[in-house]
C-alpha cells in the first residue's frame, strides 16, 4: 500500500497537536511535585518516611518550624523559653485555625502533646515525649512543659515532620490539621491534590494555588517526568542525573551534604566487641571511592562522627579521627590479636544501589587490611529484620540526623537504647552515651559545644558506628520555581516545608 | 457434559484454594515484620513498644493458623481483609486497579493483532522478498529484547529527548479522554511487542501452510481474484492457529504488565502489588495474587470448556 503524499503531511502535521494533550500541562498556580514514593499513610504522628513527611509538612503544622536557613521559627508558639523552675513555656500566637474552622487553642497543643506520649502511642517522637512530666496551661494563651531532666533540645522535637499540633476533635482516620494546604483529592498509589486553606494564619501564605504531588517510584522515570517538563520539581534526584539536570538550561538543581552512610557492628560477640577491632575498620576505609563508585562524586568522605559541616560543633580535626590509614589500621587488629585476619559477614541490602556499592567498596577495602568479608545483600524488609536481631557481623546502612544538633544523632549514638535495625547491635560505648545525656540537659552554648567535642573524641574511641560518606540529596526543579529552599544538613527532608514560600516567578 | 463440567469447575476452585494457601504461607515464613517496616520507613528507627502495640492492633500476634483461617473464612464470603499499612479494604483496591491492567492487556492485544496479522500475512505472500526478511528479524529482535529495556528507550526517546509524549502516568478517561489514550499508547506498545512477534510469526507460518493445500489451488483454479482467495480461504482458515496462541498468550501478559506498568507509571494492579510486598503488607499481596491466579485458572477454565464444546474427544479423554 502506498502512503499518498497528502496523507503523509496530514499525519507530520497532526504531530505537535498530539503531543499537547499528553503534557499535563500547568494550570496556572499550580505545582507539580514528583514524589519518590506514595506515602504508606499520612497520619500526623507515624512515622511514615519523607515522602510522606513533604506532603504532611503543609497540612498540619506544629509550635516550631525550620526557616529556609534551618533555623527553628514560630508557628503556633510565637515565643518560648524556660521558666525559673526549668520547665519550657511556649506563648501561643492568636488567631490560627483548623481546618474545621475551630479556633486553635492551649488544650488543643496540651491533648496533642499527650497523645504522642501516650502509653497506646505508636508515634515516631513517642519515647522523648514520655519524659514530658505534666502539660499545664497557666493561661490561654500558654503552654508550659514540665520534663522529668533538663532538655535543652526539647523545641526542636516540634520542627520533626512527626509532630504536629490536631485538634482535639480530631479522629483516628480524620486529624483535623491547621497547616497552609488541605487534601482535596488523591488517587491511592498515583497522586495526591492539595488546595490552599483560605483561613490560614499568615497573611499572604501559601503563594501556590494548589499542589499536585504525582508518584514516580522509579528513579529514572522521575527524573524523565522533570526533563520532559510533566512536572515542576522532583525531589531524590538520582545520583547518576545530577549533571544532566544541571546542563539542562531549561532546569535548576539544589542539592545539600545531609544524610550519611555508615558501617554498624554487632558487639555482642568477638571479633567486634572489642573497639580497637572496631576502630581497624574505621580506619581500614578510603572513602572517596564510596563518594566516587556509589554517589558519583556526589557527596564527601565522612572519616568521623556525623556532624554536620559549619555548625558550632564541628571540628575539622575531629572529623578526620578516622582517616584513611591501612597501616594502622593493620596494627590495631595486631594488637587485638587478629593479625591472621578476621572472617565476618557484611549486611546491606540490593534493593538501594547506594547500599549495595557502598558495601562492594568497604568489602574491598577492608579485605586489604584482613577481614575478609561475605556480603548479604537481602531485600529490605529482610534486611531490617536481620539487622534488628543481631543476624551481621557489619552493616552497611544509610541514615541522617533527626536535626542538625549533635541530639539528633541519639538515636544511632546510644547504644543503650533497644535493639534496632538502624544502631549498632550489642554494642557499649559508655562515654558517648554519657555525654550525649549531658549536652542534652546544658543549656550554655559554649559548654554544649565542650561537651560535643568531648563527645566526639570519646566515639572515635568507642566506634558506636563508623562513618563513610555524605551523600549529597538534591531536588531538581524547572528555573519558574521561586523560594522552594533545600534545607541545610539532616533537615533536607524537611524542606517540604518550603513550598508555602514558593511560587512561580 | 454437565459432570466433565462439574468436574472442571471443582478442579479450578481447588487449585485457587492452593495457591492461596501457598502464597498465605510462603508471605509468612519470608522475614521481614510488618509493624516494625510500617514504623520505621526511610532508615529512622522505630520504638519497640511502639511495633508491639501496633503488632498487637493489626492482630499480628495471633497464631498463624488462627490467621490462616480467619483469611480463608473471609475468603468464602469475598473478603479479602482490611491493607495493614492504611485498613483499606482490599478488594476496594482490586476492583480501583484491576479494570486498568485489564485495559493495558486489552490494548495491547488489539496493538498486536493489527500489527502482527497483516504483517505475517504479507510477508508469507512475499516470501523471501525484502519485507519479510526485515519484519522477521525485527520478530525475533522484539521477542529477544526485555520489556523493561524497550520501555525505558522509549520512555528516553519520545518523552525525554523529542518531547512529544508524557514520561508516564494516568488520567481517568472521564477526566480527559485524549490524555487518557496518550498516556496509554506508550505502555501499550511496550505489552504488545512480544505478542506482535509472535503473531506475526504465528500469522506467517499458517498462512504459508494455508497457500500450499488443495483448496487454495482449487479456488485460484476457479478463478477467483486473488484478494477474494487470501480472505475468504487462505486467512479464515490460518487465524485458527493465531486465535488458540493469542488465548494462550493473554494470561502470559498478565505477568507482564508488571514491569510495563512499574517502567509507566502505569496505576494498575503492579504497583500496589510491588508496594505490598515491601511493606510486607499480608491481605494486600494475597488478595491481589489470588485475584492475579484466579483471571489465569478462568482464561483456562474457559479455553478448556470451548474445547470442549468443539471438539467431544475433550470431553471423552
Amino acid at each position: 500500500m502506498m502512503i499518498s503524499r497528502r496523507a503523509l503531511v496530514q499525519g507530520a502535521a497532526a504531530v505537535p497537536f498530539l503531543s499537547i494533550p499528553g503534557r499535563a500541562q500547568r494550570s496556572a498556580g499550580i505545582l507539580r511535585y514528583g514524589l519518590s514514593a506514595f506515602p504508606p499513610n499520612l497520619q500526623p504522628w507515624v512515622s511514615t518516611g519523607a515522602a510522606a513527611g513533604t506532603v504532611k509538612l503543609l497540612i498540619h503544622r506544629s509550635l516550631v518550624a525550620y526557616d529556609s536557613k534551618g533555623q527553628l521559627r514560630g508557628e503556633l508558639a510565637t515565643s518560648w523559653s524556660i521558666d525559673e523552675k526549668g520547665a519550657w513555656v511556649f506563648k501561643l500566637r492568636q488567631g490560627a485555625v483548623f481546618h474545621n474552622g475551630d479556633p486553635v487553642t492551649a488544650e488543643d497543643v496540651k491533648w496533642s502533646i499527650e497523645q504522642i506520649g501516650g502509653e497506646k502511642s505508636t508515634a515516631y517522637m513517642r519515647a522523648p515525649f514520655q519524659s514530658i512530666s505534666a502539660v499545664e496551661i497557666p493561661d490561654p494563651q500558654t503552654v508550659r512543659l514540665v520534663t522529668k531532666e533538663p532538655l535543652a533540645t526539647l523545641p526542636t522535637w516540634f520542627a520533626n515532620y512527626n509532630t504536629f499540633v490536631l485538634s482535639r476533635k480530631s479522629t483516628a482516620n480524620e486529624p483535623i490539621g491547621c497547616g497552609p494546604f488541605r487534601i482535596a483529592a488523591q488517587e491511592r498509589g498515583t497522586s495526591i491534590e492539595l488546595a490552599p486553606f483560605d483561613k490560614f494564619y499568615k497573611p499572604g501564605f501559601p503563594k501556590l494555588k494548589g499542589i499536585k504531588f504525582v508518584v514516580y517510584a522509579d528513579d529514572n522515570l522521575r527524573q524523565a517526568a522533570l526533563m520532559s517538563g510533566d512536572v515542576d520539581i522532583i525531589e531524590y534526584v538520582p545520583w547518576q542525573s545530577m549533571a544532566a539536570i544541571e546542563k539542562e538550561p531549561r532546569l535548576k538543581l539544589d542539592t545539600v551534604e545531609g544524610p550519611f552512610m555508615c558501617v554498624l557492628f554487632n558487639a555482642s560477640k568477638p571479633p567486634f566487641n572489642d573497639p580497637r577491632v572496631r576502630r581497624a575498620v574505621a580506619h581500614a576505609v578510603k572513602r572517596d571511592d564510596i563518594v566516587k563508585a556509589a554517589f558519583f562524586g556526589r557527596g564527601k568522605p565522612l572519616e568521623g562522627i556525623p556532624i554536620t559541616p559549619g555548625t558550632p560543633w564541628f571540628d575539622e580535626k575531629l572529623a578526620q579521627g578516622w582517616n584513611y590509614d591501612p597501616a594502622r589500621a593493620k596494627a590495631l587488629l595486631a594488637e587485638a590479636g587478629y593479625a591472621n585476619g578476621i572472617q565476618a559477614t557484611m549486611l546491606a541490602t540490593a534493593q538501594y544501589g547506594m547500599h549495595k556499592d557502598t558495601a562492594e567498596v568497604t568489602q574491598q577495602y577492608l579485605a586489604a587490611v584482613g577481614i575478609q568479608c561475605e556480603l548479604k545483600l537481602p531485600d529490605w524488609p529482610t534486611r531490617v529484620n536481620m539487622g534488628g536481631r543481631g543476624q551481621y557481623d557489619l552493616a552497611i546502612h544509610g541514615l541522617s540526623g533527626d536535626s542538625n544538633d549533635p541530639d539528633g544523632l541519639t538515636p544511632y549514638l546510644d547504644t543503650s537504647q533497644p535493639a534496632n535495625y538502624s544502631r549498632s547491635f550489642g554494642l557499649s560505648a559508655p562515654r558517648t552515651k554519657e555525654l550525649m545525656d549531658r549536652g542534652r540537659a546544658e543549656f550554655d552554648l559554649a559548654k554544649r559545644v565542650a561537651i560535643y567535642k568531648d563527645m566526639q573524641r570519646a566515639a572515635l574511641e568507642e566506634v558506636p558506628m563508623a562513618g563513610l560518606a555524605w551523600r549529597e540529596q538534591g531536588f531538581g526543579m524547572d528555573k519558574s520555581v521561586k523560594g522552594f529552599s533545600n534545607l541545610p544538613g539532616a533537615l533536607t527532608t524537611s524542606s517540604g516545608g518550603t513550598l508555602e514560600e514558593t511560587s512561580f516567578g | 457434559m454437565t459432570r466433565w463440567l462439574i468436574r472442571r469447575v471443582l478442579v479450578s476452585i481447588a487449585l485457587a484454594w492452593i495457591v492461596a494457601t501457598i502464597v498465605f504461607m510462603a508471605l509468612h515464613l519470608v522475614p521481614g515484620d510488618p509493624a516494625e517496616l510500617l514504623l520505621s520507613t526511610g532508615g529512622v528507627s522505630a520504638d519497640p513498644t511502639a511495633v508491639a502495640e501496633l503488632r498487637e492492633k493489626l492482630g499480628l500476634e495471633r497464631p498463624l493458623l488462627d490467621q490462616y483461617v480467619s483469611f480463608l473464612t473471609g475468603l468464602t464470603r469475598g473478603d479479602l481483609g482490611n491493607s495493614l499499612v492504611d485498613d483499606y479494604p482490599v478488594t476496594s483496591e482490586i476492583a480501583l486497579r484491576l479494570p486498568r491492567t485489564l485495559e493495558l492487556i486489552f490494548a495491547g492485544t488489539i496493538i498486536a493483532v493489527l500489527i502482527g496479522v497483516p504483517g505475517g500475512a504479507y510477508a508469507a505472500l512475499h516470501r523471501g522478498g525484502a519485507f519479510d526478511r526485515i519484519a522477521s528479524a525485527t520478530a525475533a529482535f522484539l521477542l529477544a529484547v526485555p520489556v523493561f529495556v524497550l520501555g525505558t528507550l522509549l520512555v528516553l526517546l519520545l518523552a525525554q529527548t523529542l518531547r512529544l509524549m508524557p514520561a508516564g502516568g494516568y488520567t481517568p478517561i472521564a477526566q480527559n479522554a485524549t490524555q487518557h489514550f496518550t498516556l496509554l499508547a506508550l505502555p501499550a506498545v511496550a505489552i504488545a511487542k512480544g505478542l506482535a512477534a509472535i503473531v506475526f510469526r504465528m500469522t506467517r507460518a499458517s498462512v504459508l501452510d494455508a497457500l500450499s493445500r488443495d483448496f487454495v489451488r482449487t479456488a485460484r483454479a476457479k478463478g477467483l481474484s486473488p484478494t477474494r482467495v487470501l480472505v475468504r480461504h487462505v486467512l479464515r482458515n490460518a487465524l485458527t492457529p493465531v486465535l488458540t496462541v493469542l488465548g494462550l498468550q493473554m494470561g502470559t501478559l498478565l505477568g507482564g504488565t508488571v514491569l510495563v506498568e512499574y517502567v509507566f507509571n502505569w496505576p494498575g494492579l503492579s504497583t500496589p502489588l510491588l508496594r505490598a510486598v515491601e511493606a510486607r503488607d499480608y491481605p494486600m499481596v494475597v488478595g491481589i495474587v489470588l485475584t492475579i491466579s484466579g483471571l489465569f485458572l478462568l482464561i483456562n477454565l474457559i479455553m478448556d470448556i470451548l474445547y470442549a464444546v468443539l471438539d467431544p474427544r475433550v470431553r471423552a479423554s
